[in-house]
């Protein structure tokens, strides 16, 4: 392999991993919500969009970090999920309904609605948050000056994707050490029996809804620095989690984060070697291939591998 | 359900009522735009540039003696929606023309019902070369084709940059593939050895992939034809990598518009691009225009909005010229239109594969010191271009 080959080569894999971190934050809050509520949240994106407003709102008006406003972002996110999911999507669960998945056509509209009053306060105009860093790049070059090759690193999609790992960690800490993440995962794997240990099954659902909202109102936060935003940004992602969350395993955390990077890369694979057209070729080539090959996900491969030892 | 109907009745009682009240002293005009979607901010321009051409004449007497009724309904850029929308002005209300659309997606759909139902279709921003190469007899286009849109380009590579390779980048839609297609053609035609030609999906985040093998292939000159956001994506990433053409270049659309620099900052500059109209151009009516436009709205417009301001204003005239407002006498009037505007001349002609189209002059514009200046041919040119430009690493 000659040394511009590989440049590119490395340089799709870094554009591909930065992505993956991204994509991963993404489908984890999806992927939280549909384990514990058993349902797809279509609105996945538009919360990601409001997220994604929030920051913008904060740099016009305040100045302040995209970044930074995660912390305002995030808990806000949170109570609106909370909202959403005490006086919107658990009455309809109750509802006895023709179609068995009424509150997933629920989630649907409630995107809608979301992107039309973005429309109405926002107008529909690209927004940005033009950061002062929002090109710096770190060079190869720079540091090591006899490099043969010149890969780039850029700033805001590095920090992007550390400040999603960080997320990340601390959220499967969560759900791992503290009691709170504990009852959430009981009632993921079997809500009757948590019940019966005494998990306010009600609360949790409730309380995971929010929780995955501001996971994506977060991400939304982590994005606006690298790309754009405007009302109808939302149908792209619900899809991009959609996919990163079967690809995962339904309700799987590490396979939200496996599946995200596997599907940055992969994204980024194909735009390099077959063409960045066929990008979302890829995409759904991927998700078809997991429903038909890998049902469970990713992380029914571990497992079984567990259960034959 | 009886209250249902109660209103359903009261409200369509209460249209038919109004609409004989001010029949006989307004015409209504429905224009089809994307008004929401990613299309939106272009809907936007043009909307808001009917509305100025709308006051414009109404103030001096409106069209022979009625008043111009404007409204606008949100097609979102889809195909589908513009063609219900067309289809209801035609056979429900009756409108004798056309006039809007902005995706040449749209505007195909459009120029298909149009054709149908035998009612003239003035196309005023869209630019794939189909639209007027299908034989339509009721489908008049305003503003240059795709094919055409690259020809200041073209000559200014030509004359100074005098490049031996290219590369192409371009967004997967009608206007996208026929703009790259045009310019594979001109550089064939100039000797130019295209190494690299790629599609990508509007609103693609990461562009880094595609543009490390753009990298790579070490192109002369870089052609680009995006919308809005791609546009400023494209060259902030193109920064971040350090590609270092001799040339970057956009094909009108994304890189024309103001916002394009707003958005890409310092990796806005010495960008050249296509335009079909500048702010600097002496055309009549152009100057007045683009004021006004400032005024309202803080910004200059870009061709889109010129072309939309121009488009009712040869709507006028054709419908003053026409011997009935039926569609057949307007279709008549408008084939024979010969004027001008603040677009400049307009005039429909049967050549080169293409009816009814108007052939106009295209521009340059750089990007210097953070304004769009015209920079080509040189008799319009506002600015010197300047060219060779700096490396990434010289910048700073």
């Amino acid at each position: 392999m000659t040394s511009p080959q590989l440049e590119v080569l490395l340089q799709t894999l870094i554009a591909g991993l930065l992505l993956g971190g991204l994509y991963a934050l993404i489908g984890i809050g999806m992927t939280l919500i549909m384990g514990v509520m058993k349902i797809i949240n279509l609105a996945h994106g538009e919360l990601m969009m409001v997220g994604m407003y929030i920051a913008y709102v904060l740099f016009s008006l305040f100045h302040i970090d995209p970044y930074l406003s995660i912390l305002i972002a995030a808990p806000v996110l949170f109570v609106l999920g909370i909202l959403l999911q005490k006086y919107l999507i658990n009455p309809v669960l109750k509802v006895e309904a023709i179609i068995p998945e009424n509150q997933v056509i629920l989630t649907v509209g409630i995107g809608m609605v979301l992107a039309n009053i973005a429309t109405i306060i926002f107008s529909s105009d690209y927004k940005t948050t033009p950061v002062e860093y929002a090109t710096k790049a770190w060079y190869l070059s720079d540091y090591w000056k006899a490099s043969p090759i010149e890969l780039s690193l850029s700033m805001p999609w590095s920090v992007s994707f550390c400040v999603a790992l960080i997320i990340t960690a601390a959220l499967w800490f969560f759900l791992a050490k503290t009691d709170m993440g504990k009852s959430i995962r009981a009632t993921a794997q079997d809500k009757d029996a948590a019940l019966l240990m005494g998990v306010n099954v009600e609360r949790m659902r409730v309380f995971t809804f929010g929780l995955g909202s501001a996971l994506v109102g977060s991400a939304g936060c982590l994005f606006i620095p690298i790309y754009y935003l405007y009302p109808d940004l939302g149908g792209q992602f619900t899809l991009i989690a959609f996919v990163i969350t079967i690809l995962g395993g339904l309700g799987s955390t590490v396979g939200a984060i496996v599946g995200g990077l596997i599907l940055g890369v992969f994204e980024s694979l194909t735009s390099t070697y077959v063409g960045m057209g066929w990008a979302p070729v890829g995409r759904f080539m991927i998700f078809v291939a997991a429903l038909i090959f890998v049902p469970g996900g990713i992380m029914s491969l571990f497992r079984k591998r567990r259960l034959e030892k | 359900m009886r209250r249902l109907i109660l209103m359903a009745t009261l409200v369509f009682v209460l249209s038919v009522f109004t609409s004989n009240l001010f029949a006989a002293d307004t015409f209504d005009l429905v224009i089809p735009l994307p008004l929401t979607g990613k299309q939106a901010k272009f809907g936007e321009m043009m909307k808001r540039s009917y509305e100025i051409a709308a006051e414009d004449i109404n103030a001096k007497g409106g069209i022979k003696k009625k008043k111009l009724n404007l409204s606008f309904e949100d097609s979102g850029a889809k195909p589908e929606t513009a063609r219900a929308i067309v289809e209801n002005l035609i056979d429900t209300k009756k409108q004798p023309i056309i006039v809007g659309e902005y995706t040449s997606a749209c505007a195909k759909a459009v120029a298909a019902v149009a054709e149908e139902r035998k009612t003239p279709y003035l196309v005023v921003a869209s630019a794939d070369d189909d639209i007027t190469q299908k034989n339509y007899k009721y489908v008049f286009r305003q503003n240059p084709v795709n094919a055409h849109y690259s020809d200041g380009i073209i000559d200014f590579i030509r004359n100074v940059v005098k490049p031996k390779t290219m590369a192409i980048l371009f967004e997967s839609s009608a206007f996208g593939t026929s703009g790259a297609e045009a310019m594979v053609k001109d550089a064939e035609k100039a000797g130019i050895n295209v190494l690299l030609k790629e599609k990508y999906e509007a609103g693609s985040v990461d562009f880094k992939p595609l543009l490390s093998k753009v990298k790579a292939a070490q192109p002369d000159v870089l052609y680009m034809v995006s919308y809005v956001m791609d546009a400023s994506l494209l060259m902030k990433q193109i920064k971040e990598l350090r590609i270092d053409a001799k040339l970057f270049a956009g094909g009108a659309a994304g890189f024309a518009i103001p916002e394009f620099i707003d958005n890409a900052k310092d990796a806005a500059e010495y960008v050249i691009t296509a335009t079909l109209w500048t702010t600097q151009l002496k055309y009549p009516g152009a100057k007045e225009y683009a004021e006004k436009y400032k005024k309202k709205y803080g910004d200059y417009p870009s061709y889109h909005g010129a072309s939309a301001y121009s488009a009712l204003f040869v709507t006028k005239e054709a419908l003053e010229k026409a011997k009935d407002w039926t569609p057949d006498g307007i279709r008549a009037a408008l084939k024979a239109t010969n004027t001008m505007t603040a677009f400049g001349p307009v005039k429909f002609e049967d050549k080169e594969g293409y009816q009814n189209q108007n052939f106009s002059d295209t521009f340059v514009l750089q990007v210097i010191k953070g304004e769009h200046e015209t920079i080509w041919p040189e008799k319009y040119a506002s600015k010197k271009y300047l060219y060779p430009i700096p490396t990434w690493r010289e910048r700073r």
